[in-house]
């Protein structure tokens, strides 16, 4: 035990973490040994980040569930703040500093008593940013810095805490291939310093490059934890996406046909030059990474964002959308990523919000028939089965399935043609999804088409006929997910090659 | 009927408040027998009508999730432009002219509400603030700062003593104008197409857009019901003591949003009815008059007041979702 504790700065056992519904973590144990560079990999909601924020003390472990030992301590019921003294220091994605006060002030937030006042506060400040050799000016306003610099201020803050194990969630993300050069320099440098590192990324280069061991997650289970000399690429794409896939799919759309629409050159703030076609009656799959661009794509089509251009073809002729209500009169329907924030009036009755994008169907004059409207929702309550007392009950109250299925229900009472569907099933228990698999494949099958994106691959690539994947705003590839591996299609995804079409 | 009844008795069960209120009512009556005089009474009638027309369109801003501060900016323009334009002009010309005013105050300041993004509630009641200050000021700088007072022709039939004073069975007109306000109102809110796209405003605004709701549209409808129904005020305000101070309108904004949210309808938006609005313009007005007949000072009335829309808030946040 003693050994153990001397060599692993961080000890996690058999730790889970349930929220409600939904088993985030499950019996998750991993080692982190001190001076390594632990790198930690997995798709979007494997469970990466729930474990840092149970580490960080912002969300607490099931109580019972396992033991977290750091540093030799056992740590139960800790908070950030505790954590932070203790030496356990997370970077997040979004950086937390204050963008008003000077670079010393940020590093020493709250601490100026013992620092002994401003003057105290820059002179350590300085040394600390010294000793990862960041010329930064301690004076200077974090709103000056770039986000690299601000990264280095971040690693300063956690040096000053003296932290023995550094969290670094997805730095490279927002960072040139320069700044990256950078900030492998400081990591080498902290190593060196005994500093513990655990590296949270997508992009497998990175891991590659300079991390010691290599721990890969995939729903909420570690499934294997190997040193780098030991790990291939390919062995790591598999274990990250690979896992049984069961009957929990119906058959994919059989009969594709011609062309339904076409989108030409789009062109946003995030995206370059965005062109694919959609087939009638067929499901058409987008995989990337959160932040590739597919929510991106399919709002912008929608209406819902505004472009630098792109032409929008529906049956050969050219359709302008500038709003969402032109992209439903042009036959769209839209599922939107965030059912609460984006897709439901909470309080409003279950009638109410699938009645919401069909106006024209039970008002006359600009009256409403409230009659025609309870028509509405009892008729796509039934035909979606959505389990209610009532239609006049607030949606609010409802299961995250049937909620689903009224926004869905919403845009059937319109017969779209073209359905965009942006992660249908987050949140959603296994029967309610595989209702909803049904429903896309009878929308492609009556004439029209779904353009569906997940996060979840095995989704995708059970269900669509074809896929396109994204990488940082491109399309990076198409694939025939019956005949493509699913190896492939991450790697074209994680723009490590090009796939066969858009090169 | 029966409905409205029972929609009115459940937003009482929900809102201690107006418990609270009915009980230093029941109170000054046993108190102060001065109070169910038929003077006393005539006095509450006549500061309900200018009070309810503010409120009734505060109530579709505040349902479409937004709120309205420039009501007191706009009340003392329109009375102030109403009061000088009816010699050169004449009364009716002069009443249009105002009302048109009030609707273009609020129209101005939904496409402020929108320039700025329309996100949150804050932004609306920072720019409307301003606005307030705004039209507050050309009031002054027209009236020259000065008390503008009407002059009657003799001989005519002066629409605004009739509005004033006038009364038509035991009902005065005003009052009259009032019943087609609210039954216009509780239309548009409930049965038309317009009125069911500010709720989804105001419910949600990401989703209504998602789904083609007019969300623009809401939000410009909203803002210029309110500017128009504070221009109704303004006119039956000044119409019963025919002069326009330039600061005539003053404090009625909050007065306005006490009475919507003390009334039942949320901040939050989405949910609220013109009906409960009337109830909650009842309740402020009879609170203000039994503080007067109590005695309290009016320093201590302000001060109960912000109190009371403190707590409505605090149990507004409480009950609803």
């Amino acid at each position: 035990m003693k050994i153990q504790t001397s060599e692993c700065i961080l000890s996690i056992k058999d730790v889970s973490k349930t929220f409600p519904g939904v088993k985030a973590l499950q019996k998750v144990s991993f080692d982190v040994r001190r001076g390594s560079v632990h790198g930690l990999v997995g798709e979007n909601g494997a469970g990466k980040s729930t474990l840092m924020k149970i580490l960080s003390g912002v969300y607490q472990k099931d109580a019972g569930a396992g033991t977290v030992i750091f540093d030799g301590e056992t740590i139960e019921n800790t908070t950030p703040h505790e954590s932070m003294h203790r030496g356990l220091a997370i970077i997040y994605q979004e950086l937390n500093l204050v963008n008003t006060m000077s670079v010393g002030e940020n590093i020493f937030l709250g601490r100026f008593k013992e620092m002994k006042g401003m003057r105290g506060t820059h002179t350590s400040a300085r040394e600390l940013l010294d000793r990862i050799d960041c010329k930064i000016d301690t004076h200077k306003l974090v709103s000056e810095l770039s986000v690299s610099e601000k990264q280095m201020v971040e690693i300063a803050k956690a040096l000053s805490f003296k932290s023995k194990l550094i969290i670094m969630d997805e730095p490279s993300s927002s960072l040139t291939a320069e700044e990256l050069v950078e900030l492998v320099k400081i990591i080498h440098q902290l190593k060196e310093q005994g500093i513990s590192i655990i590296y949270i990324s997508h992009k497998l280069d990175e891991i590659f490059d300079f991390c010691d061991v290599v721990t890969i997650m995939r729903d909420g289970q570690i499934i294997d934890t190997k040193a780098k000399v030991d790990l291939t690429r390919d062995e790591m794409i598999t274990k990250m996406v690979g896992r049984s896939i069961e009957n929990e799919y119906p058959e994919r759309p059989q009969n594709v046909g011609a062309t339904l629409m076409e989108v030409r050159s789009l062109n946003t703030r995030k995206l370059h030059d965005v062109s694919f076609t959609l087939k009638q009656g067929e499901i058409l799959g987008l995989v990337g990474l959160v932040g590739a661009g597919r929510t991106e794509i399919v709002r912008a089509i929608f209406g819902a964002d505004k472009t630098d251009g792109h032409q929008i073809l529906i049956n050969g002729s050219a359709v302008r959308i500038k709003n969402p209500n032109d992209a439903k009169l042009a036959g769209f329907g839209f599922v939107p990523e965030d059912r609460k924030l984006q897709g439901l009036v909470l309080p409003f009755s279950v009638e109410s919000n699938i009645s919401m994008a069909s106006f024209e169907k039970f008002t006359k004059f600009g009256f409403i028939s409230k009659s025609k409207e309870s028509e509405i929702g009892i008729r796509q309550a039934k035909a979606l089965v959505v389990k209610t007392p009532s239609t006049k009950t607030p949606v609010k109250n409802l299961s995250g399935g049937n909620q689903q299925k009224c926004i869905i229900g919403r845009w059937l009472e319109n017969d779209p043609r073209i359905f965009i569907m942006d992660e249908p099933t987050r949140g959603i228990d296994v029967g309610a999804k595989y209702e909803i698999y049904v429903l896309m494949k009878a929308i492609a099958e009556k004439g029209g088409a779904v353009i569906l994106i997940s996060s979840e691959l095995p989704e995708v690539l059970n269900m669509s006929n074809r896929v396109l994947t994204l990488f940082e705003g491109r399309i990076t590839g198409e694939f025939n997910p019956q005949t493509a591996s699913a190896d492939e299609i991450m790697r074209a995804a994680l723009g490590m090659t090009e796939g066969s079409a858009n090169p | 009927m029966k409905k409205n009844i029972a929609l009115l008795g459940q937003s009482f069960l929900r809102n201690y408040v107006l418990i609270a209120i009915l009980a230093l009512i029941v109170v000054t009556m046993l108190v102060e027998p001065n109070f169910m005089t038929f003077a006393n009474l005539i006095n509450i009638m006549r500061q309900f009508g200018p009070l309810v027309m503010v409120s009734l369109g505060m109530t579709f801003v505040i349902i479409g999730g937004f709120i309205d501060l420039s009501v007191a900016g706009t009340i003392s323009l329109v009375a102030v432009v109403t009061v000088t334009l009816i010699d050169p002009i004449g009364q009716v010309p002069a009443i249009l002219v105002g009302l048109g005013v009030g609707a273009l105050c609020g129209y101005v300041n939904s496409l402020l509400v929108l320039s700025s993004g329309a996100l949150t509630q804050a932004e609306a009641l920072f720019i409307t603030f301003g606005m307030s200050t705004v039209y507050s000021a050309i009031a002054l700088m027209y009236s020259g700062g000065s008390t503008k007072h009407m002059r009657f022709l003799k001989g005519d039939t002066s629409v605004i003593e009739a509005l004033g004073q006038g009364s038509v069975g035991i009902f005065s007109v005003s009052f009259l104008v009032f019943l087609v306000c609210l039954a216009v109102l509780w239309v548009f809110q409930t049965q038309t197409r317009m009125g069911r796209a500010i709720c989804l405003t105001g419910g949600n605004k990401t989703a209504a857009h998602l789904c083609g709701v007019p969300v623009s549209r809401s939000i410009i409808a909203i803002y210029t019901i309110s500017g128009f129904m504070a221009a109704i005020g303004a006119i039956i305000l000044f119409s019963r003591i025919t002069t326009a101070s330039p600061v005539i309108g003053a404090g009625y904004e909050t007065n306005a949003i006490l009475a919507v949210v003390v009334g039942g309808t949320t901040l939050k938006g989405g949910k609220g009815s013109v009906l409960r609005t009337v109830m909650g313009v009842l309740l402020v007005i009879l609170m203000s008059n039994c503080l007067n007949l109590l005695g309290v000072t009016p320093y201590m009335q302000v001060v109960t007041k912000g109190a009371i829309l403190v707590l409505a808030i605090w149990l507004d946040n409480r009950t609803q979702i």
